[in-house]
């Protein structure tokens, strides 16, 4: 019954988001003031999309060692609500932040092409237990990689070595939120995640709601 | 001593029953026959036995004289032939066995090997090909290759297919003379097969 | 009787050695591999004409040619096991750590044919010289080795899927990026004639690339192999 906070949480950040003064620190960034507020949204929703990555990667780990098909379910719920977040992650930010860093725009591609190359592969494999086991390696595989990528992308773009918010951050690299922002701010990171482990619960029950009537034919 | 026991034994496909609630149990000097109808599942069956393949549930188990056998204890001292496995046709047969013999962790010598060769039928074949051999002779190959490997464990699926009448005479004799130290099972639609054996597992209903 | 024993190494020199009898007789990947980056460089050759772009994006030319020749000819190795049916006897007979280092060495060895035919190629047709042939050198050798230790795998996967050629390129991206980026980054350096100090970082991520995947590979191929 907690899970219905979430919509008067939800509610209440996005009001929020437009009450008050817009996040943005003028003597860093540019672009419309107004479209700063959409800070709001999309860090969680990176935030979703980047744990999502990391459930995904312990479910695999665990459905190799015990070989249950329930963690494979999860590893697949972790992989679709992170494609779907990353997805809507992408939609925010591409075309909005100009200026912002290249590093997020190459990230996100590139957790955009992990996630589509494993339903690419999944969709390649008929039989369960190969496609489970095989999903399950590709995704240790791609997450360690990911991993090497962390400390590899900085590289390409030193200027951006720090995760760039230049927002809120200024230049000195220190975050300097007023109390209100930080506030709504952690709600929504809050609120996105209870709401993300909602859908992954739900979206679990369902395939093994699909599965048990599928095997009792 | 090594036994084979299967408990209730269950295979789908997605939604598709193969088969279900198999069970049968079976050891060195007693041979098994899987039959039924086409379809009925009698290769998956053998694939399951062979340890690669899982059943949708039940149990299979490989015991010795010190308890359970996992794969990789039991695996080379089993032999499998099969017409859907094929030897390597860019390869000669000699290459083709001294290649298995050695990844089972042994050194086969070229009397061991002619012999083998021999004892299938394929004298003088040795250096040529596999590609270039019949479907028979590729069959009898794999009987002279599973002969190499010493098994205590025999799985057969269709023991005598692409086999001439001299090559069935031949083979037939080969499990003869295997019965009393290995632990057979033959999956066919042949009496003459399953008559062979000991017991018979019928699948398929 | 067969008494004497093989030995781990004996087993991977044998899967090496079957690999190299098979591939002399038949040449499939040989073939694809040499042919794709023949045709790879050519086109991009004859795309710059008489323009040389800096040495940045003769670097990554350099690597998007081995990535991409790479990509269609070291699926090969499983993924002919399967069509041709010879995979069942290799599960069943041969131990999969065994099968997988000796593949993996043999993709190791298609490449180094690559490079080697590649290389003096690229040199002449683009006008590129490394300025530090020895960190180019060693560059080219991490990533190849790179290259073979991650994909090889992979190839294992895509050997039972139904779209393989297309599938084993997109998968192998993500996981091969770490590995371009720093490679590109010492290419870059050896033509510029930087020293080693220079590509150092990329070096040593390089280097734990290649033993962090091949350890990953080592480990994952059982899930992959025995099904």
């Amino acid at each position: 019954m907690l899970k219905l906070l979430i919509f008067p949480a939800m509610a209440l950040v996005i009001v929020m988001a437009f009450v008050l003064p817009s996040p943005m620190n003028p003597q860093i960034s540019l672009g419309p003031v107004d479209a700063y507020r959409i800070f709001y949204f999309h860090v969680p929703a990176a935030w979703v999309a980047a744990l999502s990555f990391v459930v995904g990667m312990f479910q695999s780990i665990s459905y190799l060692r015990t070989k249950d098909a329930d963690y494979d379910r999860k590893a697949l719920a972790a992989n679709r609500l992170g494609i779907v977040f990353a997805t809507i992650f992408a939609k925010m930010t591409w075309g909005e932040f100009w200026n912002w860093s290249e590093i997020r725009e190459v990230s996100l591609f590139i957790l955009l092409l992990i996630y589509g190359g494993y339903f690419a592969l999944r969709s390649a494999l008929n039989d369960d237990d190969v496609r489970a086991s095989f999903s399950a390696v590709m995704t240790i595989i791609f997450t360690v990689s990911a991993l090497f990528l962390i400390f590899v992308l900085p590289r390409i773009y030193p200027a951006f070595s720090q995760h760039p918010s230049d927002t809120i951050v200024d230049n000195q690299g220190k975050m300097s939120l007023s109390p209100m922002v930080a506030i709504v701010f952690g709600l929504s990171m809050v609120t996105y995640t209870a709401l993300y482990f909602w859908l992954y619960d739900i979206t679990i029950r369902v395939d093994r709601y699909i599965y048990k009537l599928k095997s009792e034919r | 001593m090594i036994q084979l026991e299967a408990i209730d034994l269950s295979k789908s496909f997605g939604t598709r029953r193969i088969f279900e609630n198999v069970s049968f149990s079976t050891g060195i000097g007693e041979s098994l026959a899987i039959t039924g109808p086409n379809g009925s599942g009698k290769s998956t069956m053998i694939h399951i036995l062979t340890g690669l393949g899982r059943a949708s549930s039940g149990t299979v188990q490989y015991s010795g004289d010190r308890g359970k056998l996992a794969f990789e204890q039991y695996h080379d001292r089993m032999s499998v032939v099969t017409p859907y496995h094929e030897l390597y046709d860019a390869l000669t047969a000699f290459e083709n066995i001294v290649f298995y013999t050695r990844m089972s962790g042994r050194e086969v010598s070229r009397e061991d090997m002619d012999e083998a060769v021999k004892s299938v039928g394929l004298t003088g074949r040795g250096n040529d090909a596999v590609g270039s051999y019949s479907s028979g002779m590729k069959q009898r190959l794999k009987y002279a290759l599973a002969r190499l490997r010493q098994p205590e464990i025999l799985l057969l699926d269709e023991p005598t297919a692409y086999l001439d009448a001299s090559g069935k005479e031949l083979i037939l004799e080969y499990l003869k003379s295997l019965k009393n130290s290995a632990l057979m099972v033959i999956a066919t639609n042949e009496r003459e097969e399953a008559d062979f054996a000991d017991r018979v597992c019928q699948l398929g209903g | 009787m067969p008494t004497v024993s093989v030995s781990w190494a004996g087993k991977i020199t044998t899967v090496f050695r079957k690999e190299m009898l098979s591939e002399f007789r038949t040449r499939y990947a040989f073939n694809a591999i040499i042919m794709f980056s023949l045709v790879t460089l050519t086109v991009v050759s004859f795309s710059l004409g008489i323009n040389r772009p800096g040495p940045e994006v003769m670097a990554a030319l350099f690597w998007i040619i081995l990535f991409f020749a790479a990509a269609s000819g070291l699926a090969q190795v499983f993924v002919k096991e399967e069509e041709s049916h010879t995979a069942g006897f290799l599960r069943l007979y041969a131990p999969a750590t065994a099968v997988l280092i000796g593949k993996i060495i043999f993709n190791l060895f298609l490449l180094i044919c690559m490079t080697v035919l590649l290389v003096p190629l690229y040199i002449i047709l683009l006008d590129t010289i490394p300025q530090n042939f020895i960190l180019f050198t060693i560059g080219l050798l991490l990533g190849i080795i790179g290259l073979a230790g991650s994909t090889t795998i992979i190839a294992a996967i895509v050997s039972r899927a139904s779209i393989k050629g297309a599938l084993f390129a997109v998968l192998s991206f993500p996981v091969l990026l770490p590995l371009l980026v720093a490679a590109i980054e010492i290419t870059l350096v050896s033509f510029t004639g930087g020293d080693f100090a220079a590509a150092g970082s990329a070096l040593q991520l390089l280097l734990a690339y290649d033993v962090v995947m091949l350890t990953l590979s080592i480990m994952l191929f059982d899930f992959v192999w025995q099904l």
